[in-house]
Order: C-alpha cells, then sequence, then structure tokens
C-alpha cells in the first residue's frame, strides 16, 4: 500500500513512460464516451463492454503518472455522468478516479504490454470500479446496486477481452521516441 | 514539516482532494428525505457535535460557576438565614402567643358587655400554689385594684373560685376543685340543692343530694346564691356521674370552667346576679357552643323545672372577630366608682350540713 501513497518515489526506472500525439488522449476519451451513449441505441449488447472505463486503465497504466491518471478518470467519469439521465454527477467519477489512480499506481510497477497481464487488470479494475459505484450507491443514494452477479463476470469478461484488442489498437496512438 | 510531507504525497492528497470535491458534489445533488439535500444532513452532523460539545461544556463550567465558585458566601449566607430564622421562630411564637390571648381576651370582653350591669375585673393568672394538694391560683389584681376577699372569680365558661388571700397588688384563688372549698349550688333541672365541694381531684362532688332524687349525666350543675359568694345562676359544670352512696349520693361533677390552664378570669366585684340580656334568647337557643355567657337563664331554669325541659342558656357567642389587645384590657379593667363598689360580702363558707 505504501507505494501506492508514492508511486514516483519508487517507480522502477526500466520501465518506459510512453508518450501519445496530441490531442490523441482528448479525442479517444471523447469517442469512448460517445460510443459508449450511441452504441447504447443497438440494444443491450453494448453494456458488455465499458469502453470509458478501458480508456481511463489504458491511459493509467501507460502514462505510468497518478496524477494524471486520477484526473483523467475523474474527467471521464464526471462526463459519463453528465451522459446518463438520472446519475448525479460524480457517481462515475468517483469510481474512475479511484481506478485511474491506481491504474497509474500498478503501471509505474508492472510491465503492462503483456496481453494477459492487460486481461487480468482489466478483469480486476473492472470489479474494483463495481464496488466504489455499488458502495457510493448504497451509501450515498440508498440504491441496492449489486457488487457481483453472474451477469458481472460475464461483462468483466468480455470487457477484458475486447480490451485486449482495443489496447493494441490505442497503442498504434503511441508517440515514437 | 506540512509543505514535505505535502509534496511526498501530492498525488495522493490530489486524489483525496477529487474524490472529495465529487462527494460534495454529490451530496449537493442527492436529496434525502423531506427534500432536504444530503450536504445539509452532513453539515449538519458536522456541526451538530460540536454545538453540543459547547453546550455541554458550557453547561459544565456554568455548573461548576454555579455550584462551587459562586458559593463562595454560603456559609456566611447560610449562618445569617439561620439567625434570621431563629429570629423569625421568636417572632411567630410571639405573635401566636399574642394572637391566642387576644382571643381570650375577645372572650372576656364579650361576657362583660353581656352584663354592664355587673361590677367586674378582668385578671390574669399569673401563678399557682407550690403545694400540690392546694388548688390555688394567684392573680395579678389586688387590693390597689379594689379586690376583696370572698369575691367571685369566674370565667365566661364557669365559676372558677373565690378570692381567700388579698395582697396590695395580687391575690389569691381558691379554686371549687381545692378540698376545703365549697359552693351553694343546685341541679338544673331537678332544682336540688347541694353543695359542690372539692376534694383534691380535678373534678369535684356534688353533696347533699340525697339517693332518691334522680340524677342525670350531663346535668347542668349552676349556683345556687345561697353560700352569698357567688351569684345565683352561675354555670358550674355538668354532672360526669353520679352513684348511690351513703347517706347521699355521690354525684361527680366536670367543671364548665377550664381549671387547669386558666390564663385570664374575670373578679366579680358585686354579688350582684347576672341576668342573660332578653334579646338573645331565640339567636342563642340553637348555639351549640357551651354557654359562653356563663350564666343560666332564671326563666329558663323555671321553665325546665316545671315542663321538665332542658333549661335555655344565653349563649351568646364569643367574638370570632379579632379585637385589638389594648382595647380589650382598657375595657375589661374598667372599674366601677368606689361608691358604686359593693361592701366586700361576709366571710360566710358555704353551707355545710
Amino acid at each position: 500500500m505504501a507505494y501506492m501513497l508514492n508511486p514516483g518515489a519508487q517507480s522502477e526506472p526500466n520501465i518506459e513512460v510512453h508518450k501519445y500525439y496530441g490531442g490523441a488522449i482528448v479525442l479517444v476519451c471523447f469517442l469512448a464516451l460517445v460510443l459508449q451513449a450511441f452504441l447504447h441505441k443497438f440494444g443491450h449488447w453494448a453494456e458488455l463492454v465499458d469502453l470509458p472505463l478501458l480508456v481511463t486503465v489504458y491511459f493509467g497504466v501507460s502514462r505510468r503518472n497518478p496524477t494524471s491518471g486520477l484526473l483523467l478518470g475523474a474527467a471521464v467519469g464526471i462526463l459519463q455522468d453528465g451522459l446518463s439521465h438520472d446519475n448525479p454527477i460524480g457517481l462515475f467519477g468517483i469510481a474512475k478516479t479511484l481506478v485511474g489512480y491506481l491504474a497509474s499506481s500498478v503501471g509505474a510497477r508492472i510491465d503492462t504490454e503483456n496481453p494477459a497481464i492487460r486481461i487480468a487488470l482489466i478483469f480486476v479494475f473492472f470489479h474494483f470500479h463495481q464496488i466504489v459505484l455499488a458502495t457510493t450507491e448504497r451509501v450515498l443514494l440508498d440504491r441496492s446496486a449489486p457488487y457481483f452477479t453472474f451477469p458481472l463476470l460475464l461483462n468483466s469478461l468480455a470487457t477484458a477481452a475486447f480490451g485486449v484488442a482495443f489496447f493494441a489498437l490505442l497503442d498504434r496512438l503511441r508517440r515514437t521516441p | 514539516m506540512v509543505e514535505t510531507v505535502i509534496s511526498r504525497h501530492r498525488s495522493f492528497a490530489l486524489l483525496a482532494g477529487v474524490v472529495l470535491a465529487q462527494l460534495l458534489l454529490l451530496a449537493f445533488q442527492i436529496k434525502r428525505d423531506h427534500d432536504v439535500r444530503l450536504i445539509r444532513y452532513w453539515a449538519a452532523a458536522v456541526v451538530t457535535p460540536f454545538e453540543r460539545g459547547g453546550t455541554w461544556s458550557l453547561g459544565r463550567v456554568g455548573g461548576i460557576w454555579s455550584g462551587y465558585v459562586a458559593l463562595r458566601g454560603a456559609k456566611a449566607e447560610n449562618v445569617r438565614l439561620r439567625s434570621q430564622l431563629a429570629e423569625l421562630q421568636l417572632r411567630n411564637r410571639q405573635l401566636e402567643s399574642q394572637a391566642a390571648e387576644a382571643q381570650r381576651l375577645s372572650v372576656l370582653l364579650n361576657f362583660r358587655e353581656s352584663h354592664p350591669e355587673a361590677p367586674m375585673l378582668a385578671a390574669q393568672v399569673i401563678g399557682a400554689s407550690a403545694d400540690p394538694a392546694s388548688h390555688t391560683l394567684v392573680l395579678n389584681r389586688g387590693e390597689h385594684d379594689r379586690v376583696r376577699r370572698n369575691m367571685p372569680v369566674i370565667t365566661p365558661e364557669g365559676i372558677v373560685g373565690k378570692v381567700v388571700e388579698v395582697f396590695p397588688t395580687t391575690s389569691q384563688v381558691l379554686l371549687i376543685s381545692d378540698r376545703d372549698s365549697g359552693v351553694g349550688a343546685l341541679l338544673a333541672d331537678t332544682r336540688t340543692h347541694g353543695v359542690v365541694k372539692g376534694n383534691g381531684d380535678p373534678v369535684p362532688r356534688l353533696d347533699y343530694v340525697v339517693n332518691d332524687e334522680k340524677v342525670h349525666v350531663g346535668e347542668m350543675v349552676v349556683t345556687s346564691g345561697e353560700d352569698r359568694i357567688f351569684p345565683k345562676g352561675l354555670l358550674v359544670g355538668t354532672v360526669s356521674g353520679a352513684t348511690d352512696g351513703q347517706p347521699f349520693q355521690v354525684i361527680r361533677i366536670e367543671p364548665s370552667a377550664h381549671l387547669d390552664r386558666l390564663e385570664d378570669v374575670i373578679i366579680l366585684l358585686s354579688q350582684q346576679e347576672l341576668a342573660a340580656k332578653k334579646g338573645q334568647e331565640s339567636a342563642d337557643a340553637s348555639a351549640s357552643s357551651p354557654n359562653p355567657s356563663g350564666v343560666v337563664q332564671t326563666d329558663a331554669l323555671s321553665a325546665s323545672q316545671n315542663q321538665n325541659a332542658a333549661p335555655t342558656t344565653s349563649t351568646k357567642p364569643a367574638a370570632s372577630a379579632p379585637v385589638a389587645k389594648a382595647s380589650v384590657q382598657s375595657q375589661l379593667v374598667k372599674a366601677p366608682s368606689p361608691k358604686a363598689l359593693p361592701a366586700p360580702a361576709p366571710a360566710s363558707e358555704a353551707p355545710q350540713n
């Protein structure tokens, strides 16, 4: 836990910090939000994949900077709340802020280029995101949100499988040194 | 130091700040019961403990102040209040005593006003005999007040005794319960004559009544005037018991006057018979109080003798309204002029059979 509180001081010196083309991060995040809202019109199958969560995790582990990771997660989450019709602003924002921070902290210590590790990271962050979301809804909104269900398990697996391919696509946006 | 900690944990502090900002944003949007925003609940939850603690602290401080610090002068005040209480208790007892005395004097005044034709003198009991076997009293009136030997001493309730010794400023009274006392008396119903004699007990006897006479318990006994000391018709007491004896009945008399707790009495300065006021007959006939005037109406006695009915007594009730003590005493002490004073009655004892 200590390394999460001070990741910069204990980061691995041999892990590369990736750079991206200007505006790429903003554009990807914007497209992820638009697609998430747009595809939702075509059926519930779109709910299987959480695109804003994937971009938050990807840029968090790639940039390996907790500050930018949590700010990116907060921005994506607040925009996602803004696009929803009944969620108060901050519900997804808190969850994705924590995900962005943890993803950046983890990405500073392990190599996240391995597809298996990426699947595991997406799977774990999906459920962490759900736990934070459910806790917030239970405590603040007095809703009975589930922490874990079988459909959520399927969603997490689908998101992880899709995320491996999505991350590979996003790797092409990296600026070569 | 603080800046160092913040810089080392800058990202974590930023995380906490961002999450907290979003929590506040959520709380501002969410409404709970009664349409109250959640942030208000939180604000109240944060502020209320401090307010409660402040109130509790102020209460404790106030309690300490009022319970300890402010009680510095309590001991002195307690002493002062105790002294004041003692003074007030003493003053209260004095007032109670004066009120009781005023009540007694009021009764005497009422009696005096009921018999304006008879010269009388109020006196206070200032002592008693040191001999337990002798039933005598010492009054605060004496020769200077024109008191003479054998003057009758009464109360509004009934006769008390007679003056046996006269000193310049005091006099001695022999109670009717003394063994040397004898009062000419008669039973009010049967008009049977006898002599009320003391025997040293609080209850005197009516002697010289033959066994054939029917004597009823509760029957009144009045003076007959035969002893030439007590005017005729004064109430002596009531029959408390009667048994046959040899050669006469043993009749016990319950004195109407409270001989054991006398404080104020009346000295009759003459043997003039006390007459009840005619106007009081009808109004006083139904009164249940025991004959405050102390005089049994002669006409009623005659009627009761003829009709064997209970005698009607003149019962002008004692004034219930408080009378000023000074006024009462000034009227009671009013003595007749020397010319009006009758000659002292001869020192004759009660008739003895």
